[in-house]
């Protein structure tokens, strides 16, 4: 079961993430949900911490491009820390390493927000 | 002058090459002089021989000789292998000639069983000489020389048949009858001469050196003893050599029965003593000189004409003619026996000679060297032994009366078999001579094809340059042949820099991780298959899609070359994207990127995808050298259904040259039935360049499928514009010769060869495509017994009119007789004869 616990840092939002995310694991509320919620109150960095998370599917990564394109849609930044190998393989594979800001650590993806 | 009027004469019958002329006219003499004294023996032998036991004992003189050949077969053989050619010729002839000297003396004598021995003697005398002088003629011609030649050195047997015979004729009635064995034995001592003329002429490199190489391999020494059970499995191990023994058995058991036919009827006509010698001389004189103007004028028109085939039932059919009359109609009287004697016996000293000699010709000296002994001496006495026996069986079945038309029905019967051994062993020799030829050398092109995926091997290569210049780019190539299933432990290791780099199956840990940068490694591993079906299911995601549409316009804003690497990032990404997905709308602009590497990834994946849209973008790329190969790759990838649309810009002549030359390669790789059609018709009329392009497009399909089929008048046709045009270039190279400019020379030559290439893959579509390779190989670089085979495969297998337009170009000859075939040829192709 998908866990999802914001964060506030300065004007960053941290999404902390557990467990997996999966089509067969809906949770009332979704990763792309909760970005959107975010942006709505007015926040336009957000940075997406996959430490946790042990397995994302064709879905996780709709719903991480959902909140990008979301983000990037309403002149936000969405960024992503530590991921796993295998989502980074995946991410290579469809060019997406090269839409998505991805970090190893939280500290330079904060950072990188200024 | 004497010679200078006998030259033309002779050119006129026979066509000497160089060097020939000389060997030739000493084996005509050769021949003459062993069967002059032959046919003077002959009458003597039968006359004596009827005088003293008549027409009933003859079946014994058959039976005799048929078992004392046997022993004098295995003795040759020995004497084979112990002695040299030279040594051995000679030493029988001098033998020979004592042994005339000795009947002479004998028939002297008055003993009575001096006529037996005499008519064994006799035929020993025959077969042993007569099978050496063909065993040298083989020796020193190959199949081509022989074709040509062989006429005229055989007409040096008939000729001294009939002076043999004459002298018979005219002297047996004279005092000098009783000499006329030891004018034989000197007619027969000049023979010595010749033979030894012929050895000479061979030392002094008269010759050919190839020749000298064919005796000395085949000079006995080293050489294992062949003995007669040698000869015999030799025989029975070859189908081919089967069918001759079967021929040769068949053709004297006719020949036995119709002798006895003849001898018979003639013991009871003509009176008996030196007037029965007289007309077996006149007899066999009319037979032979009838013979010997058949051989002389006939037998090579012939054998060119009709090829082996035919002309090996011209001898069967007529004697199944005259056969079937004396049977039916007229037998027991002396002129139908005489018509099928003549005719048996000048055919077979003619026709049949030659071709049965020609039929020896493609086998393995070593076969030949032992099959000619069981074949020519045991199965010859063999047949005259059986021949014997079924007479005996026949006269003792029937009155002496009707016993002649039994005869004649057991003759048809024979001949029945006969044709149909001759029809197979002719079909038989025309696979032995394209054995004969080697593959020469193995096509390049072939060779990478059959030994490579030249796709895989690109994209290999591909991913170990992208290694070192985009991780996006070398983990798609990854994923790319996992996509394939052709990333085997081999290529992984291929691919890896550092042996430790390749560690398990996954594709994650051939992800660098410097490069990578990220954190702890996750325990579990993606197997491929997920990975497989991630990607296809994250592509097809409209968010994804969205996304990736709107960064590649991004990296297309800029074209610079800094930008590149990511341009070729998104021109491989749409590749593994399906052909309907929005960000796949954006290949054609990545197809007309200015970087030659966007554009090749882009090709790659418009190949993949297989938009129609993309077609036009893919044929323009067709002019540029640089990445023509790519757009041919990618076209190729389109399959069927892109060979009306290559055609339409094949046929249309406003088109850029270049897309068209390239067209013809791309339907070739496509290789179906209908782009064979459409090339075909193409080729029609096409100029030089592009049909040499559609040539080498449909000899690739012929290659690659051996079912497709192509239309033999189209091919035909074509075949004769190549002809042309290869006649008017070899008219034109005298000139330049004469004018000695090299440069123009040297490119002449060269578009010379191009065209006698063009034509032999063009014969390749409608013949055996190997035994046209194997040709042209053996005709292009091949020693002059591979010419010879190679025309001689030529004219076996091909078509009257292709072979009257092939072979003014391709034979051997010299310049001024080329330019008069040419010219001829060029005349014969401008009336539209061979309009198709």
């Amino acid at each position: 079961m998908m866990k999802i616990q914001p964060r506030f840092k300065n004007d960053i939002v941290i999404f902390d993430i557990e467990g997996e995310i999966k089509r067969s694991d809906i949770t009332d509320v979704t990763l792309h949900q909760l970005v959107k919620e975010q942006l709505d109150s007015g926040r336009r960095k957000i940075l997406l911490n996959f430490d946790r998370v042990e397995f994302i599917d064709s879905f996780g990564v709709g719903e991480i491009l959902a909140s990008y394109i979301s983000t990037h849609n309403l002149g936000g930044k969405l960024k992503l820390v530590r991921i796993s190998k295998k989502l980074y393989l995946i991410f290579q594979v469809t060019m997406l390493t090269k839409v998505l800001d991805i970090f190893e650590d939280e500290e330079a993806a904060m950072k990188s927000f200024f | 002058m004497a010679r200078s009027r006998r030259r033309p004469f002779l050119s006129r019958v026979v066509e000497f090459k160089p060097g020939e002329r000389a060997v030739a006219c000493f084996f005509f003499i050769y021949f003459f002089l062993i069967t002059a004294p032959y046919y003077v023996i002959k009458p003597i032998r039968n006359q004596s021989y009827l005088d003293q036991l008549g027409d009933e004992r003859l079946p014994l003189a058959y039976f005799l000789t048929a078992v004392l050949m046997g022993f004098i077969v295995s003795f040759h053989s020995r004497l084979q292998v112990l002695l040299s050619r030279k040594i051995l010729i000679v030493s029988s002839l001098l033998l020979f000639f004592l042994n005339i000297c000795l009947f002479w003396w004998l028939f002297q004598q008055k003993w009575s069983w001096v006529p037996v021995g005499f008519w064994v003697w006799a035929n020993i005398f025959a077969v042993v000489l007569v099978t050496q002088f063909w065993m040298l003629v083989n020796d020193v011609f190959n199949p081509r020389e022989a074709k040509r030649l062989i006429g005229f050195i055989g007409s040096g047997g008939q000729l001294g048949a009939i002076l043999g015979s004459l002298l018979v004729g005219s002297l047996a009635r004279t005092k000098a009858f009783g000499v006329l064995l030891l004018i034989a034995a000197v007619i027969l001592s000049i023979a010595v001469l010749a033979v030894l003329r012929i050895f000479n002429l061979q030392k002094k490199g008269q010759l050919a050196e190839e020749v000298e190489e064919r005796w000395q391999k085949e000079r006995p020494g080293p050489t294992p003893k062949v003995g007669f059970r040698d000869a015999l499995e030799t025989t029975r191990k070859s189908v081919y050599l089967k069918l001759l023994a079967g021929i040769m058995l068949v053709t004297l058991i006719v020949s036995t029965l119709i002798d006895w036919q003849f001898n018979s009827v003639v013991d009871n006509r003509v009176a008996g003593g030196s007037s029965l010698a007289s007309f077996f001389g006149y007899f066999n004189a009319g037979a032979m000189a009838f013979a010997f103007l058949f051989q002389l004028f006939l037998t090579s028109p012939i054998i060119r004409r009709f090829g082996i085939r035919m002309t090996l039932l011209f001898y069967p059919v007529i004697l199944l003619f005259c056969a079937a009359g004396i049977g039916t109609i007229a037998y027991a009287s002396i002129l139908p026996a005489i018509l099928i004697k003549a005719s048996d016996k000048s055919l077979a000293y003619s026709l049949n000679q030659s071709v049965r000699e020609l039929l020896y010709i493609p086998i393995s000296p070593e076969q030949k060297f032992k099959s000619k002994i069981f074949i020519d001496m045991f199965v010859n006495r063999f047949a005259k032994g059986l021949g014997a026996v079924l007479l005996w069986l026949l006269l003792a079945s029937f009155p002496k009366t009707t016993a002649i038309r039994a005869i004649s029905l057991a003759v048809i019967g024979f001949i029945a078999i006969w044709i149909y051994l001759n029809l197979r062993g002719s079909r038989e020799y025309a696979n032995l001579v394209k054995e004969k030829l080697e593959l020469k050398w193995e096509r390049g092109d072939k060779l990478v094809a059959e030994k490579m995926d030249v796709d895989f091997t690109r994209l290999v290569f591909d991913t170990v340059e992208s290694k070192n210049r985009s991780s996006v780019l070398y983990a798609m190539h990854l994923f790319d042949m996992i996509k394939q299933d052709k990333l085997t432990p081999e290529v992984k290791k291929l691919i890896s820099y550092k042996e430790d780099e390749v560690r398990v199956s996954s594709l994650g840990t051939l992800i660098e991780q410097a490069e990578i940068g990220l954190g702890p490694a996750s325990q579990d591993e993606l197997s491929e298959d997920v990975l497989k079906k991630e990607v296809a299911e994250i592509m097809a995601l409209d968010v994804y899609q969205e996304v990736v549409k709107s960064h590649i316009e991004k990296t297309l804003e800029d074209r610079s070359e800094a930008s590149t690497i990511a341009r070729m990032e998104a021109a491989k990404a749409i590749g593994l994207m399906d052909s309907r997905a929005p960000a796949a709308e954006k290949l054609a602009d990545l197809l007309e990127d200015d970087s030659v590497e966007v554009s090749r990834y882009a090709m790659e994946s418009a190949g993949r995808l297989k938009r129609k849209e993309d077609i036009p973008s893919l044929i323009s790329k067709l002019k540029n050298p640089v990445l023509r190969e790519d757009a041919s790759n990618a076209l190729v990838r389109f399959g069927p259904i892109i060979t009306g649309t290559l055609t339409d810009y094949l046929a249309d002549q406003t088109e850029d040259p270049e897309v068209r030359r390239a067209v013809p390669g791309i339907l070739a790789r496509i290789g179906t039935q209908e782009a064979a059609d459409f090339l075909s018709w193409e080729l029609g009329g096409a100029e030089s360049e592009l049909a040499a392009a559609i040539i080498d497009a449909l000899e690739k399909i012929r290659t690659e499928d051996p079912h497709v089929r192509f239309s033999p008048s189209m091919i035909k046709a074509r075949i004769f514009t190549e002809v042309k045009s290869l006649c008017q270039n070899l008219l034109g190279a005298p000139e330049q010769e004469a004018r000695r400019e090299k440069k123009d020379a040297d490119s002449e030559e060269k578009r010379r060869a191009e065209l006698t290439w063009n034509i032999f893959k063009l014969l390749g579509l409608i013949y055996p495509q190997q035994d046209m390779v194997k040709a042209y190989q053996n005709l292009k670089t091949g020693t002059k017994d591979s010419v010879a085979y190679a025309l001689e495969l030529l004219d076996n297998v091909l078509e009257k009119d292709i072979r009257e337009a092939i072979f003014p170009v391709v034979e051997d000859v010299p310049t001024e007789e080329r330019v008069r075939r040419c010219r001829a040829l060029l005349d014969s192709l401008s009336g539209g004869k061979r309009r198709e």
